[in-house]
């Protein structure tokens, strides 16, 4: 292809190629995204592999991002430590997963991530409460929160523990076709 | 220790049975979360080196890190399961304290025998982080090459294959970078998402994607027929005036746009050099260009299906829905707001909905509904027949009125008769919408949609009786041209009141909604009744390309316009949608339209063309002919004298001119589907079946779990004083978890035991 680039290696290039749903310019184009959060902080040239990461204060002012109800907890999964403080790496997969080529089990698994608030692989009535604070950003009283999570736990509560799995989440899913495409960030 | 053999089982279980497992013991562990639950996960420790957490504490980075190998050591069959069947190997391997090691070299062992294209796929699809999945793919390539390296010699000719397939790949990938580079709109379409959502993105997918259709037609037609019509030329007798774009006669008719224009002769440029049969070309690149469309229609259907099966018996209102599909694509504050708000709104009325559910109709409220429902259907039913009539009427004496006529602009009449009724008959049935109540609201939109499509369908469908039965047989001096010429009309017609509709009727909407009856406020976006014209202009479209074979070209630029147009006027006049759409359901059902009446309909019109209509005398690629498939029959009469083509003549009388063979074709696709249905039903079953069990499963745990709190009440009862008597692990932080844990697992690898010997 056309200009020579210096920031990757060919090989690098190449596993980021294989390893996410981007092509070598997307990637690129990525590379520039992520350099202009903190220009000071990324280094042009990455053949060294150099450990740098953008704090979670700089991602979150990107306009695909500001406005998301749920741009912490998305930084958190996504990052290496879980505290929002993201990598080059971190920020490829991130935006791989949001990209419309990611299949659905993935998508699903990462949503399922996101919405668990506490981390324990369950989404109980606690994450449950969260996300529709942050859905609804106190429209809602604290009473008909609860009536709704209540009402979320029976829907998809698929063995009746009181709390969604993974198997229980991937299943409602599958009966809400929209979430492939509203589970989407374009970039 | 102890603690090891608990890991080792965890690590077993996680692998070998059912995640209903998983769930159970996670639960044990985290439901009490008094016992000190993450504690345990410190003699996980062996796993990986992590100190042991606070239970408060929500998010520990080694914590979620053991989680995590535990759970990709079984998410790992799930994912390489689903890619490669033959591959997952025997489930019941020993168990180590390496649990998650072994996951990874099981994986690793599934994906080397896969072909490049798969395994690049399996690793994308993995759910790990980017170095995780960069070093499984380094030990991939290692292994790959020191197996390759082995067995070197033998198989070179493997070797050649890999890197073509490498090559392949490659190409593949700067094709589609090329593609992306030209994908229209990108930017656009990122703005209109971020301000209105994915639903009314939907609407401006389905615009480009009906362009595409539009792009590969022209091209197609462009090519084949219309340049080798511009190397032969013709004559022009009429002159230019500006009239032209709107009536498309006069000066146009003289042009390669029309039927009439092209020759029917074979054209040869130099003697010996090849020549062009002009008849044969014209009729297979329609023919082509349906083909085309028919296949890629075909597939988008069974991939949308496929990917949003509309299940009516799945149908839930589902508040899990809403609160799960957030769209993330909504990028603008202003919209996100108004989406939360929105979002609240419809929450608030699912659960009155919830609340009021229980309330019966009595049985006179019933009958009003049902007569108000059926009042409505008879008004809507009877509006269209009399549209229809109407444009009958019209059409049946157009002929005489325009000979009657000298104004060419008369012969716009009909178009805009037309035009007129798409654009307030639809308006008229959305005002249905204030006096019929419905009970599931979607049902309200499917009303609309089967009332708009019914009128819509009939009205192409009187038209097209008008042209092949009136305007054909009339003699004319070129019939093929003329309603080349009507067809161009309508859509011009249809164009021109779109604009007006974008620019003055949605502005003036919007004047009246913010400034005089500042209730209304703005309005929403309708994207059925504007995917539905869409529709409508593509079929006149498919019918018309025999016609007037620069028709795609006029419609690419008509859409091209559209899109900008509506785009303007959407972010000026309309406010985004309240209501949650669904927007995949939807494109599902509008790409079956497309294809079920809308171009199902298109093919039976040409096909009566085709086999009955006779081509005028005078003008045109099939002059002279009976009837237009003569053409092809005398194609394949003169290959029949030529003894190197003997196989297409076998082909066309054995395979497609005879009865026998589609008998047998149609026999055999109805077998094979009557069989996909059986399976299809037996796995619906099946799926019943275990949702069952997995009830039955929660209930299992959660009796488990009182019986075993019983038996330690009973147990501190019996003997207050000691703290830890029978109990032998003593350093065990939950010698009631690994207690109850054995019992479960137990039961759960008995039930796991029966599940499988049903199965084998």
């Amino acid at each position: 292809m056309g200009n020579k680039q210096t920031v990757f290696t060919h090989e690098q290039l190449e596993e980021y190629q294989d390893c996410t749903f981007f092509t070598r310019k997307e990637i690129m184009r990525l590379f520039y995204r992520y350099q202009d959060l903190a220009p000071q902080l990324v280094p042009l040239d990455y053949t060294s592999c150099p450990d740098v990461k953008v704090p979670y204060e700089l991602i979150g002012t990107m306009p695909e991002l500001k406005d998301n109800p749920f741009r912490q907890r998305i930084a958190q999964v996504f990052s290496e430590d879980g505290d929002g403080h993201m990598t080059l790496d971190n920020f490829l997969d991130m935006f791989s997963v949001m990209s419309e080529m990611a299949p659905r089990d993935l998508k699903a698994y990462y949503a399922f991530k996101i919405y668990d608030f506490n981390n324990d692989d369950y989404i109980c009535m606690w994450d449950l409460e969260q996300t529709v604070t942050k859905l609804t950003r106190g429209e809602l009283s604290a009473e008909e929160v609860s009536l709704v999570c209540e009402k979320v736990l029976d829907e998809a509560d698929g063995d009746h523990d009181g709390r969604l799995s993974l198997e229980d989440f991937q299943n409602m899913i599958l009966r809400a076709p929209d979430f492939l495409s509203t589970f989407h960030i374009r970039i | 220790m102890l603690s090891d053999d608990q890991v080792n089982e965890t690590v077993i279980n996680v692998e070998t049975v059912p995640s209903g497992v998983q769930n159970h013991l996670s639960s044990n562990m985290n439901v009490p979360a008094k016992l000190a639950v993450n504690s345990r996960f410190g003699t996980v420790s062996s796993i990986s080196d992590i100190e042991v957490t606070d239970p408060q504490v929500f998010s520990h980075q080694n914590d979620r890190r053991a989680k995590q190998s535990v759970r990709f050591s079984s998410l790992n069959e799930m994912f390489s399961r689903s890619h490669h069947s033959s591959d997952s190997g025997d489930m019941d391997t020993p168990c180590t304290s390496r649990g998650s090691i072994q996951g990874r070299q099981k994986l690793i062992a599934s994906l080397i025998p896969m072909t490049s294209r798969d395994r690049i796929k399996a690793i994308r699809n993995q759910p790990r982080t980017m170095e995780e999945k960069r070093k499984l793919r380094r030990m991939v390539d290692k292994e790959k090459s020191k197996q390759s390296r082995r067995i070197f010699e033998l198989n070179c000719c493997s070797q050649c294959l890999n890197s073509i397939s490498l090559a392949y790949r490659r190409s593949k990938n700067i094709l589609s970078e090329l593609l992306s580079s030209v994908s229209l709109w990108q930017k656009t379409l990122k703005i209109i998402g971020g301000k209105f959502g994915t639903s009314v993105l939907s609407y401006f997918n389905f615009l480009r994607w009906l362009l595409k259709f539009n792009v590969i037609s022209f091209i197609v037609t462009f090519s084949f027929v219309t340049i080798p019509q511009f190397t032969v030329g013709g004559n022009n007798t009429f002159p230019f005036t500006g009239l032209e774009f709107f009536t498309g006669a006069d000066y146009f008719t003289d042009t390669v746009m029309y039927y009439g224009f092209y020759t029917n002769s074979t054209i040869q440029h130099r003697s010996g050099g090849t020549s062009y049969n002009m008849q044969l070309a014209y009729i297979f690149t329609v023919a082509a260009c349906l083909i085309i469309c028919f296949f890629s229609l075909l597939f988008s259907m069974a991939r949308y299906f496929r990917n949003n099966f509309i299940n009516p018996h799945i149908y839930s209102r589902g508040i899990a829905k809403l609160i799960f599909c957030w769209d993330f694509t909504i990028t603008h504050e202003k919209a996100v707001k108004l989406k939360q708000k929105n979002l609240s709104t419809e929450i608030k009325e699912n659960l009155s909905e919830i609340l009021q559910e229980n309330g019966k109709l009595t049985l006179s409220q019933h009958l009003t509904r049902l007569s108000v429902h059926l009042a409505a259907w008879v008004v809507s039913t009877g509006m269209a027949t009399a549209c229809c009539a109407a444009v009958y009427y019209l059409a049946e004496n157009n002929l005489e009125f325009l000979k009657s006529q000298k104004n060419p602009g008369a012969t716009l009449l009909l178009p805009f008769v037309v035009s007129c009724i798409n654009l307030a008959v639809p308006r008229f049935y959305s005002m249905f919408g204030l006096v019929e109540h419905y009970e599931i609201p979607r049902q309200e939109v499917y009303v609309l949609l089967i009332r708009n499509i019914f009128l819509k369908i009939s009205i192409i469908g009187i038209l097209c009786y008008y042209w092949l039965n009136i305007v054909a047989p009339a003699d004319e001096k070129c019939w093929e041209t003329v309603i080349g010429q009507e067809i161009y009309r309508l859509l011009l017609m249809d164009f021109v009141f779109s604009l007006a509709d974008s620019f003055l009727g949605e502005f003036l909407r919007r004047v009246i909604g913010t400034r005089f009856i500042t209730s209304l406020g703005l309005q929403e976006f309708d994207i059925a009744r504007n995917v539905l014209e869409l529709i409508y202009a593509q079929t006149l479209v498919w019918i018309g390309t025999f016609f007037c074979p620069l028709l795609p070209f006029i419609q690419m630029i008509t859409l091209f316009i559209m899109f900008y147009v509506k785009n303007i006027s959407l972010r000026m006049n309309f406010q985004p949608p309240s209501k949650a759409w669904r927007a995949s359901q939807m494109m599902t059902f509008f790409i079956f339209l497309l294809f079920f009446p809308s171009f199902t309909g298109v093919l039976s019109t040409m096909a009566i063309t085709i086999w009955r209509l006779k081509p005028s005398a005078n003008c045109g690629p099939f002059r002279g002919l009976p009837f237009f498939i003569y053409s092809i029959y005398g194609w394949i009469d003169s290959l029949s004298n030529s003894p190197s083509y003997t196989w297409v003549v076998w082909i066309y009388q054995n395979l497609i001119g005879s009865v026998h063979f589609f008998f047998i074709l149609t026999l055999i696709v109805l077998i094979i589907t009557y069989l996909y249905w059986q399976i299809t039903e037996g796995r619906k079953v099946m799926i019943k079946l275990l949702h069952e069990q997995i009830i039955n499963e929660g209930k299992d745990k959660m009796f488990l779990i009182e019986k075993l709190s019983k038996l330690q009440d009973t147990d501190k009862r019996a003997n207050p004083s000691s703290l830890t008597p029978e109990r032998t692990d003593v350093e065990e932080p939950g010698p009631l978890y690994g207690r109850e844990h054995e019992a479960a697992h137990d039961l759960r690898f008995r039930r796991s035991v029966q599940e499988h010997s049903p199965k084998a």
